[in-house]
């Protein structure tokens, strides 16, 4: 299904990266960076327009909260579909998925809600390990092996 | 709008050009004739957005009409030769008008009327004439003077614009009058639309005329024709502003092209001609404010034509078409915004101006593999040559439809030139240029990141025609961003770009830069060789020439080498490196010792580096800035008693330095400003690598040391991340060795002088000089502003104004000074007192050191007594209220709250205007020199009575003062306390009684009971008095009759009394009512009840 998963921090660094390509070569790897980095825009224009249109009533503070992490279809290009979801803590993920090949193109929204939900709970996995420092980049093997299996498994 | 670059796929202007109805004005005389000039400029000048949608053409007498083609009655044997004829637009938009206007001058009462009737009506004809064959409609504007007519020739007007109109041969419709005077610019809108509605009656007929061919047309071959009356038809429409329906044709026309079968030979023009079409429509539909649908349309469009590639060796054609139809399309978006078309972040022109460069890109890739042997341009005769009639025909085969070409040399020469124009075309100077578009764009619609994309993509175009300067300028700015939001990738993939650029442009200060960062630890570099990039660095240092980066372009690197020949012994020599804001191999901790530091102490700075690159790093010097308020001192570090600091890799080496601080900085604060470290290897260029530490710049700690218990495998540099820099410091005076006692009797009482003894005793080990003692009140929560209700003073009784100072001079070493000051505060809250007592002493190191030092004493001030007031009245029994000039007394009662003995000196009472003395003259007091304790009650009575009785009730009765002292104060400074004695009701009573009565008197004894009535008011008052009498009295009077008491006069009455029994008794009692007017019954029954005795003492007879 995703061709691209990323998790980026709430300071918009990178801590996770991780797809699927038929290469690893560079070129591959800095299109698939600078597709994710670019739907930092998207995000960030998503989560200011949230804030703003809830801070208009104190009332729904509360309600931030409580929103939908998942903000759905961030854009799309001729060749990628970019899926946004946003934990409480602020940290992004990305998920990409490819508009060529039939698997992608034909993907429900549902199906990608779920995909990120579960990446949410690895990525809270992850974190709850007692040696890896907040902040840092994870290079946890676990989570890089789930996440691809994720990625993976919904072809 | 931005000029976009050009080539041969650009629209032409007819295309893009907004259609407006033709209009042609003519007989106006602009450079003879100031008012055709007039008439002229108004039509033809500042044409505003809400005019009518026409063009004015002026026609002279020359101007001619396209000669009309012969009418064709079948097209059975037609066959068109194209599409679209590349002439037809001009005409409609500027040689055939829809209208032609004739201006003529005349007055209806000219007195040549019908020489002129004559010459207008052969003008009309010639202009009919001019136009046979084309339905353009003819339209006559008679100018005049303007001067209204007056009523009895308005007939003639009439009838003379009746006769006009006959001679001419035009309908009445047709015919204008133009007064010229006032109001040209109404008439002239009002005319403008007149000749609009005219035109558009032509466009309609014109497209009823096209409508007609439709039938004879057949599929097989006029499929082309299909496509033209279609386009025809569109464009009429749109002359004639109808743009819903002319986009229905456009439409079909588009839909027809689609239908048209496609061949190599005509793919050129099919294509050529669907852009165009798009084109329209696209802009039809943003002009409707249909933008979604316009969107669609282009990606539909997009898709269709996608796959129609066409020969392959003119792939590029292909791409460039794509690039154009974006570019245009991203043109039309961008307008329609201009125009207020609302656009979000995921929908704006950016985007088609970024797949534009996208498809140029791919354009110059197929260019690459198609054009390689195109070296040259063909030789004459030069297939491009030639007049093409139809849109995007050859020249070198024009009009031709059969798929197979008639002539392939001249087919190969023209796809040859072609190739070369190709070759020779400046691609990246067409990317660059829809790159910058979409940078705006996006840049404008909140896409900071997608903009830095395009830019790099930019730089990377730069690079790529070798404009390096340029591309090391946007990357440099790039770099910064990725760097910041910490996407090291695509960092270095910016960094490894710009250091290549820097190589390539030779600019010592930048690759010195971009190398350094290069070998951070962030940052990867192409084969993972950084070795190679420290060696370059050492040898610029060094001064010689540095190893080419990998990947250059083989043309650019002997032009480099010469620049670095030329570059690299000269400026500069020294290269400055901020690192604080690039990522690099070096990191730097500093840290103050403590958080203050005593004046006389030694402030100690330690330095941690850590080397993260794994090499030797030798510094010739490292210097630490300091910074004071008042100057900026660097520090040399010095390792093993050399100045040169060795570094090695993956280690973290600990400095330290030491320094005095001076005495001017007591107070304010040191704060660590930079470290530099000097690379130098003797050889003139020097590089100093700049750590500027911010103040203001919050750290943010990005690594948690306490997170950093739980690694389980430390990692080397675990100290490091835990060491939490420390920039600043606070230098605060020395220690002071003096110390204070105070004497005093708190609590004290408010109001009085209260005097504090203090003793300074100085511990210090030597004489300490220049002593002075400043005493001030400090604010405190609940006392705030203490200066404002607190004297303080070195004299008893003379406030001095704060704060006190004291000059004390020269304190021997453990000898002692002591003074005496004294406070007064009206606020019984504790004042905080502060004694700063600074002076000077000598230490060998610094003479003269001034020191300060605070004390304080807090003084608790109470009230020494409390006032209560009673009223009495003269019987002693409480009232709570008072009559008018009846007297009653006013009992203070002084509670001493004071733990101190005091001493009553006086009191006295000021009365308030509506009160005065009850014995008319101030009274003594009752009470003075009285000595009472704490907790005693000191009780005054003085008699007042009420003069009048005021608007309102009194507050109070007066102020009333007391003088005291502490008894054990004997030197005879008094106090003065005033207090307020609170008010009581007064009333008016109409009459006053005075009662004469014996208050003891003997058994069976007979004594008078007089009873005086004094009227108060100016009217006679009648009362009916009983006697109520007792069974122990018996008393001789009237028992019950009424009395007049005379205004201002006084009735007496006189009783005898005899008393029957011994004790307390109750003598009898007057009671009154009042006879008439009963209002004041109350308060006479109330008097007459007050001054009544209720006890009189019998003693029994003495025998």
């Amino acid at each position: 299904m995703a061709v691209c998963v990323a998790v980026i921090g709430k300071d918009n660094s990178p801590l996770y990266i991780g797809g699927i390509g038929n290469d690893t070569s560079t070129d591959n790897e800095l299109s698939r960076q600078w597709l994710v980095h670019t739907a930092l825009d998207a995000l960030e224009e998503r989560l200011s327009t949230t804030n703003t249109s809830n801070t208009n009533s104190s009332a729904n503070t509360a309600r931030t909260d409580l929103r939908d992490l998942y903000l759905g279809l961030l854009y799309s290009t001729d060749t990628h579909k970019i899926y946004g979801y946003v934990t409480n803590t602020r940290i992004k993920l990305v998920l990409v998925t490819s508009s060529t090949s039939p698997s992608g193109s034909n993907i429900r929204d549902a199906e990608v809600r779920t995909a990120l939900r579960r990446l949410h709970a690895l990525y809270a996995d992850a974190i709850c390990n007692p040696f890896h420092l907040p902040g840092d980049q994870i290079t946890s093997q676990k989570f890089d092996k789930q996440v691809k299996s994720l990625m993976l498994n919904n072809v | 709008m931005t000029a976009q670059p050009s080539d041969s796929t650009e629209f032409p202007p007819e295309i893009t050009l907004k259609p407006l109805a033709l209009i042609g004005l003519s007989g106006l005389d602009t450079i003879n004739n100031a008012i055709h000039k007039t008439i002229w400029d108004a039509f033809s000048n500042n044409r505003r957005l809400d005019r009518a949608s026409v063009q004015f053409k002026l026609l002279h007498n020359t101007f001619e009409f396209p000669v009309i083609k012969p009418k064709r009655n079948s097209y059975e044997w037609y066959i068109p030769k194209g599409i679209l004829k590349k002439n037809w637009i001009p005409k409609r938009v500027s040689l055939i008008p829809a209208v032609v206007v004739i201006f003529y001058d005349m007055e209806w009462n000219d007195p040549q009327w019908n020489e002129k009737i004559i010459e207008c009506a052969s003008r009309v004809q010639s202009i009919r004439a001019a136009v046979e064959g084309h339905a353009t409609r003819v339209a006559v504007v008679v100018v005049q003077s303007g001067l209204s007519p007056p009523p009895s020739e308005y007939m003639l007007g009439a009838e003379r614009a009746q006769v006009l109109c006959s001679a001419c041969e035009i309908q009445s419709k047709s015919l204008f009058v133009l007064p010229h005077s006032d109001h040209l610019m109404g008439y002239i809108v009002r005319l403008e639309n007149a000749f609009y509605d005219i035109a558009q009656n032509y466009y309609h007929h014109e497209t009823k005329n096209i409508k007609q061919h439709r039938d004879h047309l057949n599929k097989t071959t006029h499929q082309y024709l299909f496509v033209r009356h279609q386009f025809k038809l569109g464009f009429l429409n749109e002359l004639k502003q109808d743009l819903s329906t002319a986009h229905k044709h456009y439409m079909h026309a588009y839909n027809n092209l689609l239908e048209t079968r496609q061949v190599d030979t005509n793919i050129h023009e099919i294509r050529t001609v669907a852009g165009y079409i798009n084109y329209k429509l696209c802009k039809l539909l943003f002009a409707l404010n249909l933008a979604r649908d316009a969107i669609a349309q282009l990606k539909s469009h997009i898709e269709r034509y996608k796959n129609r590639i066409g020969p392959t060796e003119l792939l590029f054609e292909h791409y460039a078409w794509i690039a154009r139809q974006y570019s245009a399309f991203g043109e039309l978006f961008d307008e329609a915004i201009g125009l207020g078309l609302p656009a979000i972040q995921s929908q704006h022109p950016g985007f088609y101006y970024q797949h534009a460069a996208q498809f140029t890109v791919k354009r110059r890739q197929a260019m690459r593999s198609v054009c390689c042997e195109a070296l040259q341009y063909p030789p004459p005769p030069d297939p491009m040559e030639g007049i093409v009639e139809f849109y995007g025909q050859r020249p070198w085969r024009p009009g031709r439809l059969s798929a197979d070409p008639h002539d392939p040399q001249k087919e190969q020469a023209a796809v040859l030139a072609l190739q070369y124009n190709e070759r020779v075309f400046n691609h990246s100077g067409m990317i660059i240029s829809f790159l910058s578009s979409a940078i705006t764009q996006f840049k404008t619609f909140h896409s900071p990141r997608m903009r830095k994309q395009l830019v790099v993509e930019m730089a990377n175009e730069y690079y790529y025609c070798a404009d390096y300067g340029k591309a090391l300028t946007l990357l440099t700015h790039m770099l910064w961003d990725y760097r910041r939001e910490k996407w090291w990738f695509l960092a270095s993939h910016v960094l490894n770009r710009a250091l290549q650029c820097a190589y390539l442009s030779a600019k010592i200060q930048d690759y010195i830069q971009l190398s350094i960062e290069a070998l951070s630890r962030h940052i990867q570099v192409p084969n993972n060789d950084k070795d190679r990039i420290f060696r370059n660095v050492m040898s610029v240092l060094n001064l010689n020439i540095p190893a080419p980066e990998p990947d250059l372009p083989a043309s650019s690197q002997s032009r480099a080498l010469e620049l670095w020949q030329m570059a690299i012994e000269k400026e500069p020599m020294t290269v400055i490196i901020d690192m604080m804001n690039i990522s690099s191999f070096l990191e730097v901790k500093t840290k103050f010792t403590q958080v203050k530091y005593r004046m006389d102490d030694t402030i100690e700075v330690e330095l941690f580096v850590r080397l993260t690159y794994n090499t030797t790093l030798q510094a010739k010097a490292v210097t630490l800035t300091i910074a004071t308020n008042t100057e900026t001192i660097e520090i040399p570090i010095v390792d093993n008693e050399t100045s040169i600091v060795k570094l090695e890799g993956d280690k973290v080496k600990r400095f330290s330095c030491q320094f005095k601080s001076n005495p001017h900085d007591i107070g304010s604060n040191l704060s660590i400003k930079n470290v530099s470290f000097i690379l130098d290897n003797e050889r003139r260029r020097k590089v100093i690598m700049n750590f500027k530490i911010e103040e203001n710049k919050s750290i943010e700690p990005t690594i948690h040391p306490e997170l950093l218990h739980f690694i389980l495998s430390p990692k080397s540099d675990y100290e490091y991340d835990c060491i939490v820099p420390m920039n600043t410091t606070s230098i605060t005076s020395r220690e002071c060795r003096l110390s204070i006692e105070i004497e005093n009797a708190v609590p004290a009482l408010q109001g009085e002088w209260f005097p504090t003894t203090f003793k300074v005793i100085n511990n210090e080990d030597s004489l300490v000089y220049d002593m002075t003692i400043a005493l001030s009140l400090l604010s405190s929560p609940d006392n705030p502003n203490p200066e404002t209700v607190t004297e303080l003073s070195f004299k008893h009784g003379e406030p001095q104004p704060q704060p006190l100072k004291f000059q004390v001079g020269n304190v021997d070493k453990a000898s002692t000074y002591s003074n005496t000051f004294f406070l007064k505060t009206n606020r019984t809250a504790t004042a905080t007192v502060q004694l700063r007592v600074t002076y000077n002493i000598d230490f060998q190191e610094t003479p003269k050191l001034q020191c300060v030092k605070d004390f304080t004493t807090k003084i608790t001030v109470i009230k020494p007594f409390e006032v209560s007031t009673k009223f009495v009245e003269l019987s002693f029994m409480p009232i709570t209220k008072c009559f008018v000039d009846d007297p009653f007394i006013v009992m203070p009662e002084i509670k001493i709250l004071s733990p101190w003995d005091l001493l009553i000196l006086d009191t006295e009472l000021e009365t308030v205007d509506c009160f005065g003395y009850g014995d008319h003259k101030k009274p003594t007091s009752c009470i003075s020199n009285l000595q009472v304790a704490e907790k005693n009650i000191a009780s005054d009575a003085i008699s007042v009575q009420a003069k009048y009785k005021p608007k309102d009730p009194p507050t109070r009765v007066g102020l009333y003062n007391i003088m005291w002292r502490r008894k054990s104060n004997t030197c005879g400074h008094c106090v003065m306390s005033t207090t307020a004695l609170s008010g009581i009701a007064i009333e008016e009573c109409p009459i006053s009684i005075e009662v004469n009565y014996p208050e003891v008197v003997e058994l069976m004894t007979s004594v008078p009971l007089k009873c005086r009535l004094t009227g108060r008011t100016d009217v006679p008052i009648r009362l009916s008095l009983t006697v109520e009498g007792t069974d122990t009295y018996i008393f001789s009077g009237y028992k019950k009759f009424s009395v007049t008491v005379p205004p201002k006069d006084k009735f007496e009455l006189c009783y005898n009394i005899l008393p029957l029994v011994t004790g307390n008794t109750i003598p009898p009692r007057l009671k009154a009512t009042v006879l008439g007017d009963n209002t004041r019954q109350e308060v006479i029954t109330e008097i007459f009840e007050k001054n009544f005795p209720r006890n009189i003492f019998v003693m029994p007879k003495y025998k």
